[in-house]
């Protein structure tokens, strides 16, 4: 048996209008306010009821004839990059506060344009670090933004 | 209202407003150009800049990329057949067979001048109606608002396409979801932060909005690579033809302009419909009351099948901005992240703006005017040059939408947990797109979300905690049946071809 897209997606809201549910109960009240026409739990609840609903229906409905199966979805696509520059943005997200923003900017674009395929050492060192420095002077020169220097810069002082 | 008009206007002409727009069309035209990256996308990679800006300059500048990006998506429909902007779909119908035989700059100096005539038009049109909408709605208590707001989560879904409909409820519903995480405004509690501190605050509007747009688009265009341009489509890139138009050929857009403005517009102004619906709904309109040798033309470089959506998608454009500025309701995506973007510069829109902030109100609306002027006599001619940029290697283009979609993040907050938040929403948002669920409603769910919260704790308050709220005033009952039938329409549509489908197709076994 092969489960089509639509109903996959509904079953994902399900689970998540389960869970979220579940842990409604988990919103602290205040004083008096477990009688209170409206509570912090009020609108979660409301919210939890109505997805639950309506991604049962979507779930029990019969399906629409021209939706594809849930591999087709997925068939073909390019995840090996995708998946490689998720993983160069969250290096980002570590090294820009121990580089500081030039160094690990340069590197992330640098690298970026390698993933996506690009040989020319031309374009690979002339699109990422005179960019990066152009930018960072209209940041932190032009715009006043101050970008602090990297941690390991004041560790070398 | 003269003097609203003249204190807008001495905002619009400043020389910074000025630049604004021009930077704003010249970015988005760019942004609206490369297929797959939308106004959505273009507005939100321009927030982190406005953030220093006046409020009217900010909304300025984004104004000016909401055009731009219509623009753009536009030439792209016509060059390469891969429209940038869901807005400018019906545009590539016929400005893509024309520019197939060698007519691409007619194409898209008919596309410019209706764009034009569209927006200008629509302005006029938001001139006259925001004032009267807006002194009209200061008299709406909460019990309207939350009814208001009903209206327009429902309108989304109700619009959302055929097949779409209980998806874009439940991406609604889900935005609402991701809007309660954080802080509860008014009891002070926190809901859903897991104890982490970073989502004390909750879930910030503009990482979400870059994420699941910014972000996920970009890798999206990794994930299916667009089709390469094909060496037709190349050599209408280096040469697009002369641009002018003959008289007759101008006789011809004039009644069709005069048409899809007031359809354009008044779609626009319909919650959860905007330019996408208006476009389609124009192109169906004029190929209606074609004559029936007219008719063959269309699909084939019919003047009145490509001047009718571009004359529509920007008069709805500027139609979106009515519930914006005079309720402080966004009725589609691209307004919902303007709405964020106010609210984060400290105004808030609805008919208070309109009283206390005037000159927010009305520079808006005359940067319009400015933003349509700067698009015909300023992209227009540069059409050939920023076409060029069609051509720009993906690999290229992509690692830096995806540096400015992160760093815009970062340098609000400095704080380096945004950014792998960002990713990891970036990676749900490319899974339900996978699953073609629709991003926008979801966008406006959470706008949206804690808003209706707090109108809906008010009026319970106000009405000492019954529901009697829903029906006491004429007006709030009325918007509340709209609702209603809204949600019903299509979800009885839903019930019946599905039931019908199942009578008709046998069972394989398939869920």
């Amino acid at each position: 048996m092969t489960i089509n897209r639509d109903k996959f997606g509904a079953l994902l809201f399900l689970t998540l209008a389960l869970i979220y549910g579940y842990y409604i109960k988990d919103i602290p009240l205040l004083y008096g306010d477990e009688d209170a026409a409206f509570n912090a739990q009020t609108m979660p609840t409301a919210v939890a009821w109505l997805m639950g609903v309506v991604s049962f229906l979507q779930l029990v409905l019969p399906p629409r004839t021209e939706v594809h199966n849930l591999r087709d979805a997925f068939v073909g696509l390019q995840w090996r990059k995708v998946i490689l520059l998720s993983v160069l943005m969250i290096f980002y997200g570590l090294t820009i506060r121990y580089l500081g923003f030039i160094i690990s900017t340069s590197i992330f674009l640098l690298i970026g344009f390698m993933i996506l395929g690009e040989r020319r050492i031309k374009v690979l060192l002339g699109a990422s670090i005179p960019v990066v420095v152009v930018f960072w002077f209209l940041l932190a020169k032009l715009m006043g933004v101050y970008l602090a220097p990297g941690d390991l810069f004041q560790i070398f002082g | 209202m003269l003097d609203g008009i003249l204190s807008g206007l001495t905002t619009a002409i400043m020389p910074i407003n000025l630049l604004m727009v021009m930077v704003g069309c010249f970015v988005g035209t760019f942004i609206g150009m490369l297929p797959g990256l939308g106004p959505i996308t273009a507005i939100a990679l321009m927030i982190p800049l406005t953030y220093g800006f006046d409020p009217s300059t900010g909304m300025i500048l984004m104004a000016g990329v909401y055009y731009g990006a219509i623009f753009g998506g536009s030439t792209s429909s016509i060059l390469i057949n891969a429209p940038g902007v869901a807005g400018t779909v019906a545009t590539a119908f016929d400005g893509y067979p024309m520019a197939q035989r060698g007519e691409a700059g007619k194409a898209l100096a008919i596309a410019a001048y209706s764009s034009f005539s569209g927006g200008t038009i629509a302005a006029i049109f938001l001139l006259v109606a925001a004032p009267a909408l807006a002194s009209v709605s200061l008299s709406f208590q909460s019990a309207d608002y939350f009814a208001l707001m009903v209206l327009g989560l429902t309108a989304v879904a109700a619009f959302a396409g055929k097949g779409q409909f209980l998806k874009a409820v439940m991406m609604t519903l889900f935005g609402i979801m991701l809007a309660t995480i954080g802080t509860d405004p008014a009891a002070g509690v926190a809901r859903f932060t897991f104890g982490s501190m970073d989502l004390i605050d909750g879930i910030s509007f503009l990482l979400l909005a870059m994420a699941t747009f910014a972000l996920s688009e970009a890798l999206m265009s990794i994930l299916r690579p667009p089709k390469n341009t094909t060496a037709a489509e190349q050599a209408a890139l280096k040469k697009l033809g002369s641009m002018k138009l003959s008289r007759e050929e101008i006789k011809t857009m004039i009644p069709v302009i005069g048409r899809s403005s007031v359809l354009g517009f008044f779609t626009g102004v319909l919650p959860g419909a905007g330019a996408t619906i208006a476009s389609f709904l124009a192109y169906g309109m004029e190929r209606n009351i074609a004559s029936a040798k007219e008719k063959l033309k269309f699909g084939k470089g019919s003047i009145r099948g490509l001047a009718a959506p571009e004359t529509a998608n920007n008069a709805a454009c500027s139609g979106s901005f009515v519930p914006l500025l005079t309720l402080g309701i966004p009725g589609s995506g691209t307004t919902a992240i303007m709405l964020g973007a106010l609210i984060s510069y400290g105004v808030q829109p609805g008919p208070r703006l309109f009283v206390e902030q005037p000159e927010v109100f009305w520079s808006v609306i005359i940067s319009m005017y400015i933003g349509n002027i700067v698009l015909l006599i300023l992209n227009l001619p540069l059409i050939p040059y920023i076409s060029k940029l069609l051509a720009l290697p993906q690999q290229v283009l992509v690692p830096f939408i995806l540096f400015f979609s992160l760093i815009g993040v970062y340098l609000v907050t400095f704080n380096t947990m945004d950014i792998h938040m960002m990713v990891f929403a970036a990676a749900i948002a490319i899974g339900l797109r996978l699953l073609n669920f629709p991003m926008a409603p979801m966008l406006l769910g959470f706008i949206l979300g804690s808003m209706m919260e707090e109108n809906l704790r008010r009026a319970l308050i106000i009405s000492d905690g019954s529901i009697s709220f829903l029906w006491e005033r004429p007006i709030t009952l009325v918007i509340l049946i709209i609702s209603v039938a809204f949600l019903m329409a299509p979800l009885l549509g839903v019930v019946r071809e599905r039931l019908r489908n199942r009578r008709e197709l046998p069972n394989d076994g398939e869920m």
